[in-house]
């Protein structure tokens, strides 16, 4: 079997049984907290028979292990059950939020890349420099503030006083776009509406850049220690004396090694955005997964809560997955290891 | 510049220019509210769902603008006989499908709402049953007198039957789910306003409905957008910005202050509701009136309406009378504020069994609230002065309403915020202080009194203005002669709201309608152009 199709197949099956510890965990978890579900839902004017009738139709009066197998039984036919904050189903309500939380993690993890890696070479090169002091100071910006309290400040300056970004929302009112993928951008390029996309964009960057501020400092200030210490290593030395030029020192010899903590870094805040992103989501107005996931517990709706928690550690392993691959792309001692094996 | 730098500018460049939305020929009106809206009006409860309601479906009865009372509304007359209600409905009225409203719509829907058994069905409990007498006439057959069904009917609204049952979804017996699934996302109601879109998490887009059978004018919006979940700062920047028209209630006074300041309208809600500190009858030292009356008359009144103000001039709060909200059957005047009195307080506090020294007062806030916790602290340091050692505990509201379900488990002291969900007195009294409703959130005092069970009784089983007058003011005085809560103000809805739009509703108490949420009837307000 190829090393990589070995390892694909050993983290999949460590993933499965991640999930189904999950799924116990939370599904447990959401039960034993305060609060009875059913009186939430149906607030506070609903009378005890109501309430009582509800807790009846979510098997609330069953005992816990009975829950879960009814939990299981609707699980293997793809029903999560309906939600009781937006009385739809579950799945509807992830399809639905999904998409706009990817798109938006999708970009913040772009600039992520885009950005924090670049800065961090620069800042390697180019060490001690007022550019590196520059970008020192920039990325621990990022990293000593959450992204809620970004998301504040830009939208203060870049749509409040000078407004230059949108303040809310994915897409301004006026454009109606048939949902496709769910994806905005993509949907209004299949649309065939340039404005729209245009307009799609524009709102997408706020919220993504204070997203990504953080990450983007970690990558950045990762990328320029490793690189750094890579700097100081014997190759590089021997490269310098069969004249390579600087240039390609820094991106074949220096940032190459350099970039396999950053890029587990990258996946591991990628995936966490998902979690994360929900403060920017509730001050952008952006109707995301995350913010749903927020809404669900607070209301403590049970089957809102399991799938959510679900999706965004379904999501975490895919996205860790994908990233062991990379590494093991980009390393081939970690392939090696796996045919050792 | 090389090529790759000269595209990536050009690109930056086309998205700016594109990302400008195109001007908009048609009125638009956004608002928002901080709960999703449900759109099924059979499971409607609160203010959010109130809104959507009260524009896309109409109902039998309304309340009378700039007064107490109802008025007819897709009903043309109605009159009672004995117990039951005969309703004649007017010929004109059209669904927003095409579909001609008829009895059998009417029965369908209270059918509906009983068959759920959601939202605000409780408030039919007394009707045994709805049947059309002819296509245009309907008798409600009630069990017993109960004069607050016509206020009721305010939260009946007519479904559209045909388009229900050709949308049915799955589910057991004949009527399968009841057109749950199909009314969660579409509109079925003769209202002013049609559904466009509908997204729970974000907002529901409404159309102005051209066949309305009472025409909308003009002015009115032509489309309504109704954001859900926005942030206090999020709709802060986009009213500055003119990029959003009415706040939700729900905004930190401070917000509202600051919006105020930058000339923003704030418009008024009041006389449906009122903030009440309860007090455990059923627990020393609170089980002994005097104590309680100690409680009353130390609570500084004025200084818990300085905390919920807004500017000079506005308030969340305008200062409470007694036990039913100022302008409700039963209410003493405004001009009879309730006042703090530490000299009446010290001599309660001595006719009480209990000394100050034994006890220790449990006061609980809701942490979902965070106004409550000042509160609190008020009520702390006032009650200090009488000598009363007390602890705060903040309750999340799950935790609450599971508590108060016991008497030994609910706190000596809760703070609600209650109101009148169809304006009458009796939706927001019976089920605070009637013995047999005790236990609930809206009743964590656990009174049991038979003269206030009485005067409940009474409000309900009097049919003239004058008996319902009456029996609602010898509740009041009882209400106040026994201080089961502190009656700390009565509450004001406070919306700021640019000045692109008119809300007569909200700003002339002549226009006003003694019913929550009802003044966000999209038809009756005006975009200026501004």
């Amino acid at each position: 079997m190829p090393p990589v199709v070995r390892l694909l197949a050993k983290r999949l099956g460590t993933s499965l049984i991640v999930l189904v510890g999950v799924s116990m965990l939370i599904f447990t978890i959401a039960r034993v907290i305060p609060g009875d579900p059913a009186r939430i839902a149906l607030g506070p004017n609903a009378t005890a028979e109501q309430v009582e009738a509800l807790r009846e139709r979510l098997h609330l009066d069953e005992a816990l292990p009975i829950q879960y197998g009814y939990f299981l039984r609707d699980l293997s036919r793809g029903d999560l059950g309906i939600s009781l904050y937006t009385n739809r189903p579950v799945t509807a309500d992830i399809a639905q939020f999904l998409p706009a939380t990817l798109e938006l993690i999708v970009v913040a993890g772009l600039m992520m890349i885009l950005i924090g890696l670049p800065l961090g070479v620069i800042a390697a090169r180019y060490r001690g420099s007022w550019a590196d002091h520059a970008v020192r100071i920039f990325t621990l910006l990022g990293v000593s503030a959450p992204s809620f309290v970004w998301a504040v400040i830009l939208m203060l300056i870049f749509a409040f006083y000078l407004p230059l970004f949108p303040i809310a929302g994915r897409i301004a009112d006026s454009y109606a776009i048939a949902s496709v993928t769910g994806f905005l951008t993509i949907d209004t390029l299949i649309a065939g509406n340039l404005a729209a996309f245009g307009n799609a964009a524009w709102h997408i960057v706020l919220p993504a850049f204070a997203l990504s501020l953080s990450g983007i400092g970690q990558a950045a200030r990762l990328t320029r220690s490793n690189m750094v210490e890579t700097y100081d290593k014997p190759f590089i030395e021997m490269a310098r004396s069969y004249g390579f030029p600087e240039r390609r020192i820094a991106r074949r010899f220096a940032f190459r090694p350099s970039l396999i903590p950053s890029l587990t870094i990258i996946g591991l805040d990628f995936a966490a955005m998902l979690g994360n992103a929900f403060l920017v989501e509730a001050v952008f107005a952006w109707p995301g997964l995350s913010r749903y996931g927020v809404a669900v517990i607070l209301r403590k709706d049970l089957n809102a809560i399991v799938g959510t928690v679900l999706i965004i550690s379904a999501m975490f392993l895919l996205v860790n997955i994908i990233v062991d691959l990379l590494i093991a792309f980009i390393n081939p001692r970690i392939r090696y290891s796996q045919r050792a094996s | 510049m090389n090529r790759i730098s000269k595209s990536l500018a050009a690109a930056l460049l086309a998205a700016t220019t594109l990302g400008a939305a195109p001007a908009l020929a048609e009125t638009v009106l956004r608002l928002d509210e901080v709960p999703v809206g449900e759109l099924d009006p059979g499971k409607a409860t609160d203010y959010a769902d109130s809104i959507l309601m009260f524009n896309i479906y109409d109902t039998l009865v309304i309340p009378a603008q700039g007064g107490p009372g109802y008025v007819p509304h897709l009903a043309e007359s109605y009159e009672a006989d004995g117990n039951d209600f005969v309703f004649k409905l007017r010929q004109d009225v059209k669904f927003q499908s095409g579909n001609p409203l008829t009895a059998e719509d009417v029965v369908f829907s209270f059918e509906r709402i009983k068959a759920l058994g959601q939202g605000l069905s409780f408030l039919f409990k007394n009707v045994d049953g709805a049947e059309k007498v002819d296509d245009t006439t309907v008798r409600f057959k009630l069990s017993q007198p109960y004069s607050p069904f016509v206020a009721s009917l305010v939260r009946l609204p007519i479904v559209d039957k045909k388009l229900v049952m050709e949308n049915l979804g799955e589910g057991d017996g004949e009527m399968k789910d009841w057109g749950q699934a199909f009314l969660s996302a579409n509109g079925a109601g003769t209202g002013a306003y049609k559904v466009v879109s509908h997204n729970p998490q974000e907002e529901t887009v409404m159309a102005k409905n051209a066949d309305y059978f009472l025409g909308v004018a003009d002015a009115a919006p032509d489309t309504v957008r109704f954001r859900y979940g926005l942030e206090a700062a999020t709709v802060r920047t986009l009213i500055a910005q003119g990029e959003h028209d009415i706040s939700s209630q729900w905004l930190p006074p401070e917000v509202l202050k600051s919006l105020a300041a930058d000339g923003a309208q704030m418009l008024k809600e009041t006389g449906g509701g009122a903030f009440y500190i309860k007090m455990n009858t059923t627990k020393p030292p609170l089980d002994d009136v005097n104590c309680r009356l100690a409680l009353a008359s130390a609570y500084d009144y004025a200084s818990g309406l300085k905390m919920v103000a807004v500017t000079d001039d506005v308030a969340q709060g305008s200062p409470a009378t007694g036990g039913v909200p100022v302008g409700m059957y039963g209410a003493k005047p405004a001009s009879a504020a309730m006042n703090r009195d530490l000299e009446a307080a010290k001599q309660h506090l001595a006719a009480c069994k209990y000394k100050p020294e034994d006890f220790n007062l449990e006061i609980s806030w809701i942490g979902e609230v965070p106004i409550e916790e000042r509160f609190a602290l008020l009520m702390q340091a006032n009650f200090t002065e009488l000598g009363i050692k007390s602890e705060i505990r903040k309750l999340p509201w799950a935790l609450f309403t599971e508590q108060v379900t016991k008497p030994e488990n609910t706190p000596n002291i809760s703070q609600i915020f209650a109101n009148a969900v169809t304006g009458d007195p009796d939706t927001l009294l019976y089920p605070m202080y009637h013995s047999s409703a005790a236990g609930t959130w809206q009743s964590p005092e656990y009174l049991k009194d038979e003269a206030v069970d009485a005067a409940l009784e009474k409000g309900r089983a009097e049919t003239s203005d004058e008996g319902r007058q009456a029996a609602y003011t010898a509740l009041n005085d009882r209400l106040m002669e026994i201080a089961p809560s502190i009656y700390a103000y009565d509450r004001q809805s406070i919306f700021a709201a640019s000045n692109r739009v008119k809300v007569p509703a909200l700003s002339d108490p002549a226009k006003a309608f003694g019913l929550d949420g009802f003044g966000f009837t999209f038809r009756l307000m005006e975009m200026t152009g501004e």
